[in-house]
């Protein structure tokens, strides 16, 4: 008990020092995630849309792909990637093997299945008759996927702090990809499993504090825009 | 003029309507009646370009469409309609707002339908603040809003009490008198039908069919009755007794099946004994004989085939049709 006790003031007082190495992690942490969850969402969300309200030859297939996609181990992900960044890949040419950028686009890969598929069940949960009367109303393709959205938007935001929850957390990817490189690519979750295995079992609590603290302020955030609306 | 045309619709394989025509033509008052599943909502989300068809087209004005421009012409109110997200007066701007009109005319129709429908008061509230009558009456505003060619009903007054079911009629007939606009209306109440017959139609398994108009008189009635509410009313050359509070323009129709049929005027207390002689006997369904007799107007009545042996009713022979004030449906 002493050891955890030990772990938990030396994580507090990394935190309140204000550890330059510690925030630098968590920053790096923060704009990797972000950056990979507006893409992932960018691109996922829609293509939820289209797989839940358009009927096209395939569509089924093309959830249970998605579906499937959704349990893509992460380092697999991390080893496909790093296929195509590697020198000899065919992306290679990029140079961002072991640069933050790689992380990132692993990150995209990984939530963008979660954003595609939590999406498409999120527009399926909308009463069929909200995306009817705005038709009927007239409204055309882009403002009816829009009155769909603002009557799932608990739903959809739920998307978004799903997909950024799991964007900061993976680190099979990251860990391939990234290389862990201090100061450059070392994310909370690579930074963690490095630090335990070191014994630092202080610095790696911090981080996984910080890391919790993230993905609470993140939906914070998203409950407080939620909150804004009303019904 | 808003048509279907050769269409075969189907959901997981079954056909669900069968039509080779069926129309509304502008201005028109169509009606559509049906038992629930018989495809009433089906047919109209057709009409309203939100389905397309398996096989066959929708056309308008002559044209095959499809697609958000022609959908701009044609308003579809659905048997339980759902409000948009925000206020009432948001969802009556709605269709307004995307046909670009400009913010002085969009709160002038706004204004002015909220008025018609009697919803004033509602335009500040929200959907779940309001009660299913209520929805029901946005709902046709919202539609009537956007002023559309052709308005399609299902089940119009089905949440909406008496009162607000006659304010709903109301300013449907006020838009019909104020512009062209045609309604196609579905309902599973022949009353409701008649209230804007100018073609009822039958829809039953996917199939339509027109309605034979049996035993339906438009008459007016008096604004005082005999005794309470029984009422005598001229039709043709007979008084049919009929028990109704309602006054004016109006249809009573009476069931065939509700007809009893003999040679002699039965010691009865039915109100309505009419002699006459049979002008016809039809055998529409195996076991049932249809008998058309001319009693000073022409009445349909439905007996066994065994009870039409038993009376010998012949063509040209005597007859007697018997119903009570009661089994005369006014509306």
């Amino acid at each position: 008990m002493d050891f955890l006790g030990e772990g938990l003031r030396r994580a507090v007082a990394l935190l309140l020092s204000g550890d330059v190495e510690v925030y630098g992690i968590a920053l790096l942490t923060l704009k990797i995630g972000l950056i990979a969850t507006v893409f992932a969402c960018g691109l996922g969300i829609p293509v939820g849309f289209v797989l839940a309200t358009r009927p096209f030859w395939g569509r089924r297939a093309a959830l249970t792909v998605v579906n499937t996609a959704l349990a893509f181990p992460t380092v697999v992900v991390g080893l496909l990637l790093y296929g195509l960044l590697s020198r000899r890949g065919p992306l290679g040419g990029v140079e961002w093997l072991y640069t933050w950028q790689a992380i990132a686009v692993g990150d995209v890969v990984l939530a963008f299945p979660i954003a595609a598929a939590l999406a498409a069940a999120a527009v399926q949960g909308v009463d069929p008759r909200i995306r009817r009367t705005a038709e009927t109303l007239g409204a055309g393709r882009w403002l009816t996927a829009w009155t769909v959205a603002r009557e799932a938007r608990f739903a959809l935001a739920a998307v978004i702090t799903t997909a950024f929850g799991h964007v900061v957390a993976e680190i099979g990817s990251a860990m391939t990809v990234g290389g862990n490189i201090r100061g450059q690519t070392r994310t909370l979750t690579t930074a963690v499993a490095l630090y335990t295995s070191q014994g630092d079992f202080g610095l790696a609590l911090a981080l996984g504090l910080i890391l919790l603290l993230l993905a609470l302020l993140v939906n914070v955030a998203l409950q407080a825009l939620q909150g804004r609306g009303h019904a | 003029m808003l048509e279907l045309v050769g269409v075969r619709h189907r959901y997981d394989g079954r056909v669900v309507l069968d039509i080779e025509r069926f129309a509304v033509p502008p201005g028109a008052g169509v009606a559509i009646v049906g038992p629930n599943g018989s495809g009433k909502s089906t047919l109209l989300r057709l009409l309203a370009l939100l389905e397309r068809p398996t096989q066959g087209e929708v056309r308008l004005d002559g044209v095959a469409v499809a697609g958000a421009a022609a959908r701009r012409r044609i308003t579809l109110v659905e048997q339980r309609p759902v409000l948009l997200r925000g206020t009432i007066r948001e969802n009556l701007e709605f269709g307004l707002q995307v046909r670009g009109i400009r913010r002085t005319e969009v709160n002038r129709r706004v204004e002015n339908v909220a008025a018609r429908l009697g919803i004033t008061a509602l335009l500040r509230r929200r959907r779940h603040e309001l009660s299913d009558g209520e929805v029901q009456r946005v709902a046709v505003a919202r539609a009537l809003a956007v002023e559309p060619d052709v308005l399609l009903l299902d089940e119009p007054a089905s949440s909406a009490d008496r009162a607000a079911a006659q304010t709903l009629y109301r300013a449907l007939a006020e838009e019909r008198a104020r512009r062209p606009l045609a309604v196609c209306l579905a309902s599973h109440q022949l009353e409701d039908a008649y209230r804007w017959a100018d073609d009822v139609r039958a829809l039953a398994e996917g199939r339509l069919s027109p309605v034979t108009p049996e035993n339906l008189f438009r008459v007016e009635l008096p604004a005082t009755g005999s005794g309470g509410d029984l009422k005598h009313v001229c039709v043709g050359t007979i008084e049919i007794a009929a028990t109704t509070d309602k006054t004016g323009p109006a249809i009573l129709a009476v069931a065939p099946t509700d007809i009893f049929v003999s040679r002699e005027p039965l010691a009865s207390s039915a109100r309505n004994v009419f002699t006459g002689r049979v002008t016809r006997l039809t055998h529409q369904r195996p076991g049932t004989v249809q008998v058309t007799a001319d009693v000073g107007v022409e009445l349909v009545a439905v007996v066994t085939e065994e009870a039409a042996r038993d009376l010998g009713l012949t063509p040209g022979g005597p007859v007697v049709f018997s119903f009570k004030a009661s089994a005369v449906r006014v509306f």
